[in-house]
């Protein structure tokens, strides 16, 4: 089975992990993730005034290359698929909108794309997902950290319940290993803040971090880009701030699927993870 | 006590911006008591509707709190009155950076963190902050 795939510009930098292992893992249980023709940045976050069209350009040509495919569209970047997503959800809504941006571009796109999150996809094809496990994670505990883009807004997204989404502690449970749930897994990482107020959002990174490590997550799982790198990336500066911060390895759902799968080690991409997951690894045997 | 210095014009202009009615809002404070960064605004959000309501544009234009607004949605997916505060909180900031003033000097952004940032949050501050 072929299907399409969008990776946005993160997937080819600093997510390259996030990419390789989640081509691995498909793969591994006959599913190829083929590369949309020609794509592009899909502009990052989405823009929230509703007088600028600007920001639907990108998305528009995305989706009609798209169509040209198979009408199935696979995006494994949260921030790309909730961009997508909005943008899609006003082609499919306004038709004025559509229309406008149509002509701009020269485009003939019907808005009838399906953009599907890769859990979303698992949760489909469960039985082929699950036959795919190979190696046993059953003592390793992931707290299912879900961040903001996948979620919200719950109508143009459509993904989960935005409150209690579950849906990740499913991927956990269907990988074998132990999902943890805690209360801030919907709470935001702070975001594009760390550029600006760093101090803002290292205390909500920490603040998470706290809250699953005190539910008993001894790693976190997640499939976001950007609360990868809040996560993980600073944590030395967390500890720096807070003298009981606990250091705690932070993985792409992706990585988790390539252990799962028994996948050679050199496909996990461990050397991403700027917190040592090795010794948690080694402790529970799975490295 | 305070005059009201109803701006009439600014309430429309905000409400053009992020179309959503601003009378909507009932002063509840779900949306302030769920924002993880309301505790760095000056401003919590729920004030600054509260601002727009009376047309406080001062007030608002002043306030840091949009700079500290993630566009987490929270807010958005708890107010009963299905107000859309992070489209206003963009709104505010659309206002500022329209007018040319930005929050972002790309020179004086770390330079530790510069070398090693994500391109998403680069891209998305820039984006978010700067015209
Ligand atoms: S949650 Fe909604 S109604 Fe309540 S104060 Fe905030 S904007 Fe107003
Ligand atoms: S969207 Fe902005 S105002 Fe609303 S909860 Fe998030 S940070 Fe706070």
């Amino acid at each position: 089975m072929q299907v399409s795939y969008y990776p946005g510009c993160d997937l080819y930098t600093k997510a390259k992990v996030l990419n390789d292992s989640i081509k691995a893992a498909f793969n591994a249980v006959g599913i190829e993730l083929k590369e949309l023709a020609n794509w592009y940045c899909c502009g990052t976050t989405f823009t929230l005034a509703r007088d600028n069209k600007m920001s639907l350009i990108a998305p528009l040509r995305i989706l009609s290359r798209a169509q040209k495919e198979d009408g199935y569209l696979l995006v494994p970047c949260s921030i790309c698929y909730n961009t997508l997503k909005r943008a899609n959800y006003i082609f499919k809504n306004d038709p004025d909108t559509l229309k406008i941006i149509n002509e701009h571009l020269g485009e003939n796109y019907n808005g009838g794309e399906k953009i599907i999150h890769p859990f979303e996809f698992i949760k489909e094809h469960k039985d082929e997902f699950k036959k795919g496990v190979k190696k046993s994670l059953e003592n390793l505990k992931l707290g299912s950290y879900y961040g903001c883009y996948l979620l919200r807004p719950k109508n143009e997204v459509e993904f989960d319940d935005p409150e209690s989404p579950t849906i990740m502690e499913e991927f956990v449970q269907l990988m074998g290993a132990q999902p943890v749930t805690f209360p801030l897994k919907v709470e935001c990482c702070g975001s594009y803040l760390i550029v600006n107020s760093p101090e803002a959002a290292l205390e909500a990174s920490y603040k998470i971090l706290k809250n699953a490590r005190e539910r008993g997550a001894e790693a976190i799982v997640t499939s976001c880009p950007v609360c990868h790198y809040n996560l993980d990336n600073f944590q030395s500066k967390i500890a720096g701030m807070h003298s009981d911060h606990q250091f705690i390895p932070v993985f792409y759902f992706s990585q988790i699927m390539a252990m799962a799968f028994g996948l050679p080690v050199e496909v996990w991409g461990l050397e991403y993870n700027k917190v040592n997951p090795t010794n948690l690894l080694k402790e529970h045997k799975i490295l | 006590m305070r005059k009201l210095s109803r701006d009439k014009d600014f309430i429309l202009r905000i409400q053009e911006i992020s179309q959503q009615n601003i009378a909507d809002c009932y002063q509840c404070g779900r949306c302030t008591a769920g924002c993880p960064f309301a505790e760095f605004m000056d401003e919590p959000p729920n004030r600054i509707i509260r601002y727009i309501q009376l047309g406080y544009k001062e007030d608002v234009l002043k306030a840091h709190s949009p700079w500290f607004c993630a566009a987490c949605l929270v807010c958005e997916s708890r107010c009963p009155r299905g107000v859309d505060i992070p489209r206003i909180m963009e709104a505010v900031r659309t206002i500022h950076l329209r007018a040319k003033e930005q929050l972002i000097d790309i020179d004086k952004i770390d330079k530790e963190l510069l070398k090693d940032a994500h391109p998403l949050v680069l891209m998305s501050a820039l984006y978010k902050y700067s015209y």
